[in-house]
Order: C-alpha cells, then sequence, then structure tokens
C-alpha cells in the first residue's frame, strides 16, 4: 500500500512538468503581431497560457545565454529570425528533436535534417523607400550604392537584427557584391542604424529617403498610410525563414511541441499571410500586393559559411559602420 | 533583534549586491594579472569615448539647467505676478515626466514631421535627420528635465532671503539692479551651485536621454554603453560593465561630495527674520518672456506627444482629417501593454509598502537608540540613491544571477528582482524625511512609553509612527510615483511577463512603432496626473505640502 502510494506520488511528479500548462515564447516578432498570434493558438488552446519575451534576434540570443549561465532558462519555445542562430543553439545541444512534427508541403531544402527546428514564414529583405522623398524608386541594390540614393540610406545593423546579420552574411558571400559593395554603400554615406524599427522609423518619418527593411514591416506600414513603398530589388532578395524550435530543458514540452504543430498548420499560415508574411507552404496565396513569391529571385546563402563566419561578419560590419 | 533584522535587510538588498559589483570590477584578468578587467576595459576606445561624452555632455546640460533654473527662479522668486503657483508646476513638469517619456516628445517636437511646427512652417526640412539624435539633443534635453533641480534650490534660497537686507539696500539708493548682483546673487549663488551638482549628478546617471537620442544618434554614454554591451553580450562581460558602473559611481560621487564641500564653504549666513516678499508686479515684456519660456520646456513637447498618438501610422503628418483613437484602441488590446501597466502598479505599490515599513523601525532606532551598526545602516541605505540606477540594476544581476542557496533557484527573470532593485533604490525616499521628522519630534513619549513598560513594537505602532505618519505617507508616495514610470532599472531587469510601464514605451519605439510609444507614454503620464491628485486629496491640504511637486 505504502509502495503503491509512493509509487503514484513519484509518478505523479514525474507527470507534473508535462501537464505544466504555461508556455514561454523567446521571439523576435513584433509585440502586436505576437499578441494576435497567441489569441488565435489559444482558441484551438485554451488550456495553455503563454509567456512572452520579445526583443531583437541577437538580444535574444544573449538573454539566453546570460539565463544558460544562471542554471537554467524559462524558454520553452524559441521563434526567432534565422536559422544560424539556430544551428549554433543545436549544435550547443540546446534544442530538443521533434522528429514527428507535421513538414508536409514544406520546400526539403529549408528543413532541419535533425528536426530540431522549423521554418514558419518567409521573410525577404529589400528596399524601403519614403514616397514624400523618393521621385524614381531604386529598382536594384546597385541603385541604392549610387551616390544620391546611399546618402540617403540606413540599414538595420547584424549587432541586433538575425534578419540583418543574414542579409550582410549572405550579400558578402556573393560574387557581384561581396564586402566591396558594403564598403561603397559606407564610401557614398549610408550608415547602419540598430534593428528593422529604427529604419522604418527614419524612412516613414522622412529622415532619410532609402532604407534596407525586411518587406512585411514596409508593407505593414504601407497599408496603415505610412508614406513608404517597398522594392524587391532586380538582383534578389536575402531570405530568412523564422524558425520554431523546441528547447531541450522545456518544462512543458507537451504544449511546445502543441505550438510547434499550430505554427506548421494551415490557420497559423493564414494568420501569417493576413500579418503581411510570404506563405511558406504551397496552396495559399501572398498577401494583397506582394508578388507571386515563385516569382521573386532568392539570393542563396551558404548556411554552414554563414555560421562559421557570423562573428567576423559582425566585426566587420562594426568596422565600417560603427558598433 | 529588530536592529539584527534590519542589518540583515540592508546587507541582503545593498551590501551583498553593491559588493559583488566591486569585487567583479575588481577581478583579475584572464591571466590572471591583478585588476586585469580594470585596466583592459580602462584602455578600451569604446570606454574613454563613452566616458568622455558622459562628462562634457553632463556639463553642458549642467550649464542650460543652471542658466534656466536660476533665471526661473529669480524671476518667480523676486517679481510678483499672477498665477504663480501654476507656473511653478509647469517649471516643475520636466522633472515629474519620466526622462524617456520627455525625450521622446522632444524627438516628436522637433522631426519632420513634428505635429507643431510642421503647420508654422518651422520643421525641418523631410530628408534631414531629427537634430536631437546629436551630442546638442541630449545635452538640451537632459539640461531641460534637470533644470527644476536648480530652480527647486534656488528658489528655496530666495526664499530664506531676510527682506531687512533688500530694504537697506533700498534705503541707501542702491539701483534694482545692483541689489540683484551685489545683493541677492551672492546669496543665492551656494545654493544654485548646489543645485547644479545635483543636475550633473541626475545627468550622469540619466539613462532614459540617452537610450532614446543617444542610441540612435550613435552617441554612446557611460549608462547606455552598459545597458548594450550587457544585451548584446549577456553576462560574460560581467567584469568590464562592472568596471563602467564603477566610473559612473565615482563620477556621482565626485559632484556630491563637491555639492558637501560648496555647501559648507560658500555658506553665508544671514540673520534670519522677516524673509523679502516680492512687491513690484512683474512687466509684461518679463511675464511673457517666462510663459514662453515655460510654452517651449513644458508645454509644446507634451503637446507634440498627444498630438502624435493621434496619428494612424508614422511618418503620417498630423491633421483633424486623420486623426483618430486607433492607437489607443490598438494599445489597450495589447496584453503586454496591459500587463506593463499592472506591473509597474503592483511593483511601485509594494515597494512603497515595504520601504515604509522598513524605513519605520530604522529612522525609529537611528533617532531613538542609536548604534554604530545602525548608524552605518542609515547611511548604507543611501547609497542605492546616491550612485546611478544603472549601478543598482547590475548589482542586483551579479548579486541574484546564480541561483540562490539552499533554494537552488535564481531570481534573475522574475518580478522578484525588479522589486529588490527598487527596495534599495528608492528606500532613501521615505527614510530620509522619516530619520528627519524623528530627529524634529520628542524623544520624552517614547522615553515615557518605556518606563510606563510598553514593548517596542507598542511603542513603535502607537507612539512613533503615528508621530511622523505625514512624512511616512509622502515618502511613501514619492516612491510610489518614481518608482511607477522608471525604466533605469527595469531596462536591465525585466523579462518576459514582468514588463513595466518604462520598458514598454522603450521597447515599442525601438520596434519602429513611435506612434504606439507616444499613445503609452500619454496615457502613463495621464495615471501619473491622477495619481498626483489622489495624492493630494488623501493627504489633505497641509500635509500635501511635503510632496516633491509642492516644493
Amino acid at each position: 500500500m505504502t509502495r503503491t502510494l509512493l509509487l503514484s506520488i513519484a509518478l505523479s511528479a514525474l507527470a507534473l512538468p508535462a501537464l505544466a500548462q504555461t508556455l514561454t515564447i523567446y521571439t523576435s516578432q513584433p509585440q502586436e503581431q505576437m499578441t494576435e498570434v497567441i489569441a488565435a493558438f489559444n482558441e484551438e488552446h485554451p488550456e495553455i497560457e503563454v509567456e512572452l519575451f520579445r526583443s531583437g534576434t541577437t538580444e535574444v540570443m544573449a538573454k539566453l545565454q546570460a539565463e544558460f549561465a544562471a542554471g537554467g532558462s524559462p524558454a520553452d519555445v524559441l521563434l526567432i529570425a534565422d536559422a544560424v542562430a539556430m544551428t549554433q543553439l543545436k549544435g550547443d545541444e540546446r534544442l530538443m528533436a521533434y522528429p514527428e512534427a507535421p513538414t508536409e508541403g514544406i520546400d526539403a531544402a529549408l528543413l532541419d535534417a535533425d528536426a530540431m527546428f522549423f521554418p514558419t514564414k518567409l521573410i525577404t529583405t529589400g528596399i524601403v523607400y519614403n514616397t514624400d522623398l523618393v521621385d524614381t524608386p531604386p529598382t536594384s541594390w546597385a541603385d541604392l550604392a549610387q551616390p544620391e540614393a546611399a546618402a540617403q540610406t540606413i540599414m538595420p545593423s547584424p549587432l541586433y537584427s538575425g534578419a540583418a546579420a543574414i542579409h550582410v552574411g549572405t550579400m558578402v558571400q556573393q560574387d557581384q557584391f561581396g564586402w566591396d559593395y558594403f564598403e561603397m554603400l559606407a564610401e557614398n554615406g549610408a550608415v547602419a542604424g540598430q534593428g528593422n524599427g529604427t529604419v522604418l522609423e527614419a524612412v516613414a518619418r522622412g529622415e532619410k529617403g532609402y532604407g534596407v527593411l525586411v518587406e512585411y514591416m514596409a508593407m505593414n506600414a504601407k497599408a496603415q498610410g505610412s508614406p513608404v513603398d517597398f522594392v524587391f530589388p532586380s538582383e534578389g532578395v536575402t531570405v530568412v525563414t523564422q524558425p520554431v524550435a523546441i528547447l531541450a530543458s522545456t518544462d512543458a514540452p507537451e504544449a511546445a511541441r502543441a505550438f510547434v504543430d499550430w505554427q506548421l498548420g494551415q490557420a497559423a499560415q493564414q494568420q501569417s499571410v493576413a500579418q503581411g508574411y510570404f506563405p511558406l507552404g504551397a496552396g495559399l496565396d501572398a498577401p494583397e500586393g506582394y508578388p507571386d513569391p515563385a516569382s521573386l529571385t532568392l539570393i542563396e546563402a551558404d548556411n554552414a559559411r554563414l555560421l562559421a563566419d557570423g562573428e567576423t561578419v559582425k566585426q566587420e560590419f562594426a568596422d565600417l559602420y560603427g558598433g | 533583534m529588530l536592529a539584527l533584522v534590519l542589518c540583515l535587510y540592508v546587507g541582503i538588498i545593498t551590501i551583498w549586491p553593491l559588493g559583488q559589483l566591486l569585487l567583479t570590477a575588481l577581478q583579475s584578468g584572464d591571466a590572471g594579472e591583478p585588476l586585469g578587467v580594470m585596466r583592459d576595459t580602462l584602455a578600451a576606445r569604446a570606454t574613454s569615448r563613452a566616458f568622455w561624452n558622459t562628462l562634457t555632455l553632463s556639463l553642458i546640460s549642467v550649464g542650460i539647467s543652471t542658466a534656466l533654473g536660476t533665471a526661473l527662479a529669480l524671476a518667480v522668486g523676486l517679481m510678483w505676478m499672477p498665477l504663480k503657483a501654476t507656473l511653478s508646476f509647469l517649471i516643475l513638469m520636466p522633472l515629474i515626466i519620466p526622462s524617456q517619456i520627455l525625450a521622446l516628445s522632444w524627438i516628436e517636437l522637433m522631426g519632420a514631421q513634428s505635429p507643431i511646427l510642421r503647420p508654422l512652417g518651422l520643421a525641418l526640412a523631410p530628408g534631414q535627420g531629427n537634430p536631437l539624435y546629436s551630442r546638442f539633443g541630449i545635452a538640451l534635453v537632459m539640461g531641460i528635465e534637470h533644470m527644476p533641480l536648480v530652480f527647486i534650490a534656488v528658489r528655496a534660497a530666495l526664499r530664506g532671503l531676510p527682506a531687512d537686507l533688500v530694504d537697506a539696500a533700498r534705503i541707501a539708493a542702491i539701483p534694482p539692479c545692483c541689489i540683484l548682483t551685489r545683493v541677492i546673487l551672492p546669496l543665492a549663488l551656494p545654493s544654485a551651485l548646489a543645485g547644479a551638482l545635483l543636475a550633473f549628478t541626475a545627468a550622469v546617471g540619466n539613462f532614459g536621454i540617452p537610450a532614446l537620442l543617444g542610441i540612435p544618434g550613435r552617441v554612446p554614454m557611460l549608462t547606455t554603453l552598459i545597458y548594450q554591451r550587457l544585451n548584446g553580450f549577456g553576462p560574460s562581460v560581467a567584469g568590464q560593465v562592472a568596471v563602467l558602473a564603477l566610473i559612473l559611481t565615482l563620477l556621482a560621487a565626485a559632484a556630491l561630495l563637491l555639492r558637501g564641500a560648496a555647501m559648507r564653504q560658500l555658506r553665508v549666513p544671514v540673520e534670519a527674520g522677516r524673509s523679502f516678499q516680492p512687491a513690484r508686479i512683474a512687466p509684461a515684456w518679463a511675464q511673457a518672456l517666462i510663459w514662453a519660456v515655460v510654452l517651449l520646456i513644458a508645454i509644446l513637447p507634451l503637446a507634440a506627444l498627444i498630438l502624435t498618438s493621434f496619428v494612424p501610422a508614422i511618418g503620417v503628418a498630423f491633421s483633424l482629417e486623420v486623426a483618430s483613437l486607433d492607437q489607443y484602441r490598438r494599445v489597450l488590446a495589447n496584453p503586454a501593454v496591459i500587463r506593463a501597466f499592472q506591473n509597474s502598479l503592483l511593483l511601485s505599490a509594494l515597494a512603497a509598502v515595504i520601504c515604509v515599513l522598513v524605513a519605520l523601525p530604522l529612522a525609529y532606532l537611528a533617532a531613538r537608540r542609536t548604534s554604530p551598526a545602525i548608524a552605518a545602516m542609515d547611511l548604507v541605505a543611501e547609497v542605492p540613491w546616491v550612485v546611478p540606477g544603472t549601478v543598482v540594476a547590475l548589482a542586483m544581476i551579479l548579486a541574484f544571477l546564480p541561483p540562490l542557496p539552499v533554494i537552488g533557484v535564481s531570481l534573475y527573470g522574475t518580478g522578484a528582482i525588479i522589486l529588490i532593485a527598487y527596495l534599495a533604490r528608492f528606500l532613501p525616499l521615505v527614510l530620509r524625511p522619516l530619520t528627519a521628522a524623528a530627529a524634529a519630534g520628542d524623544a520624552a513619549e517614547d522615553e515615557a512609553a518605556r518606563i510606563a513598560g510598553i514593548g517596542l513594537t507598542g511603542r513603535l505602532g502607537r507612539i512613533f509612527a503615528p508621530s511622523v505618519a505625514p512624512s511616512a505617507l509622502a515618502g511613501g508616495v514619492l516612491i510610489l510615483m518614481t518608482a511607477m514610470n522608471e525604466l533605469t532599472l527595469s531596462a536591465l531587469l525585466w523579462s518576459s511577463g514582468h514588463e513595466t510601464i518604462g520598458v514598454m514605451v522603450f521597447s515599442l519605439q525601438y520596434e519602429g512603432n513611435s506612434t504606439a510609444a507616444a499613445a503609452v507614454s500619454v496615457l502613463s503620464t495621464l495615471l501619473l496626473v491622477v495619481l498626483c491628485v489622489i495624492a493630494e486629496l488623501a493627504l489633505g491640504r497641509r500635509r500635501a505640502m511635503a510632496l516633491p511637486w509642492r516644493a
């Protein structure tokens, strides 16, 4: 009798973490969007209470490292801009594999071989410009580097933004751009802000004419009435996939899997489109006013090199544009 | 026993964290060379750049504060004019408004899309950056924010100005301008200097203004460098940032020591007596000038902020056709914003209550049962308020990031670490007035009660507490209002689910959503005003004189 009792207590202690229904998500997606995401998720899973920490990808990573050093992170799920940061965490054995994740319909090239993290949307980086200030919009990255345009250009810094880290890392891998391109921009007067938010602020307020920006921020601001428009440059756009992952140290693996399932499902994909993101899987149209994703030229990145060169890219960029 | 508990309390929330900070700053380098971390950090170019920026911009801002504050105090103190109380309140506004909101409202006022300057044709041409994202901008806005510190000091000195002195000068047929320069100014000078040094301490520790103006403007200051390093690199740079925090502390401490010395050396003993009452009505031009200055520093920036919060999207120029309440609808539907308001209210109310409960016995012991240990605690408790907030926040991280002994839980990432930081930093706000009230009070009652055999708790609760209740209440209110809107501590200590109002404004602005940031700022300023009114009503007319904005 005592034995059964002890056993059942031990078992329920084991089961407790699995029943914990508070899910902590660390993300780089904007606050207002995450609010909508959580509301929609809770419609399907009202039993899971979601807590959120939001900041730029680089800061989210710094916070995680701080918490690992403090003995453990409260985070269960990570939803950040780029796969390279995820690969780094995977290398540190901080992620939990989830081979059963519903990944049908997603381009196999975007998937992690060990099912540690999963792409949720396509985010491209192109050129935003102020419609009050710019008469002839640029059509290419080369246009942006011309002296008149570059002098009025602001871009996000890889020291803050995951998308910017991938953008700069990808561009410098290309023969036609390389560091020469960023040197030319800097020489012609382009400056770096912090995250994508500072770029949108500067361009929408008319402090700068042009900016390097993720497409959804520009398109959403345009839809709300800000005097901005967006160009998908003719040479192509760089891409991040906003991957989602479960942390190995999670105390709510069931809830975390439910969130990953939901992120990859139709409802979340439709919501992403409504929030101004390109859909990931087939069968959904791009948001209104966006080009057909199939018509976009994507600049290919060598992910292994991105990971290996991550710190060097940040350092070089900081040397050119200041910390 | 009570003394022991209090020592333990101060030890845990103040001595231990600040001690950790000092140890971290002094630790040896990677190769084991003594003070290695400190030498490396001091040699780094980023450190010297931030140090010189902090020093020069603080000095320039103090120049602005002193000139403006002294001039306004002289005008308001020496001349009679209508609506003087309103004027005084408006002059104090920049100090009451939290610095991140002040910075935001100046950004809105001076930008190319300024809802105030643009219709007047005074706004900058589009395509130019906001001029405030610069050294000049930081110094200007800090100068305005800390101007009231000088104003309050000079105003107090003028209140103590003996009327006989001025009358004697008048009878001697000295022209008014000479009375001002030869009689009044020398008497007000020590106070102006004291106010200026206080403004310097405040400027050195300011985080909100350098964060909103200096980070986009690439003007690193010590406070923002600590924030950026810690956010960008995590705790691996703890040693470096601890050294930066030490530099900050030394700058602030130097100013305060200088202030003490100046107060002692320069004070001119004057006979107490009938104090000077302004009789001359200010000439119309002077009144117009004062109102113009007040309009510029207190009203226009806030008006720009409010108008911006009615704009549907950033970059849209304000006009009545586009004005809407959409931003308010959106931020009020955002649970994170609601949570921030709840957290800030809860944390600051808790901090106020606990600080009052701790300060009561501490002030009692310091005044009635003093011992070397208690005197030391009384002094140590001041430190977290005197040093810049960033230093306190960093000390808290260093002390409470490692899991606590015995229970094995880290407080980092919980609301508790913010609360502890508030408790340490804001305790002096109630302790100081309480010790003053206790020292001024009568010790005989306590003595009588003791002889009558009433226990310590009885004497504390039934005799001491009622006698100092007004000071305790005013101190509590001051803590509530200061903690409600602070950003400096929570910027480093907040975590998921534990956002504060200050953090919310800062991160919305940072996300590129400054219209929403403006809406949250307006809401929190409204809340602050409501709290002011409640405090006035609750305290009643006489006790309300102890409130900070009545200075």
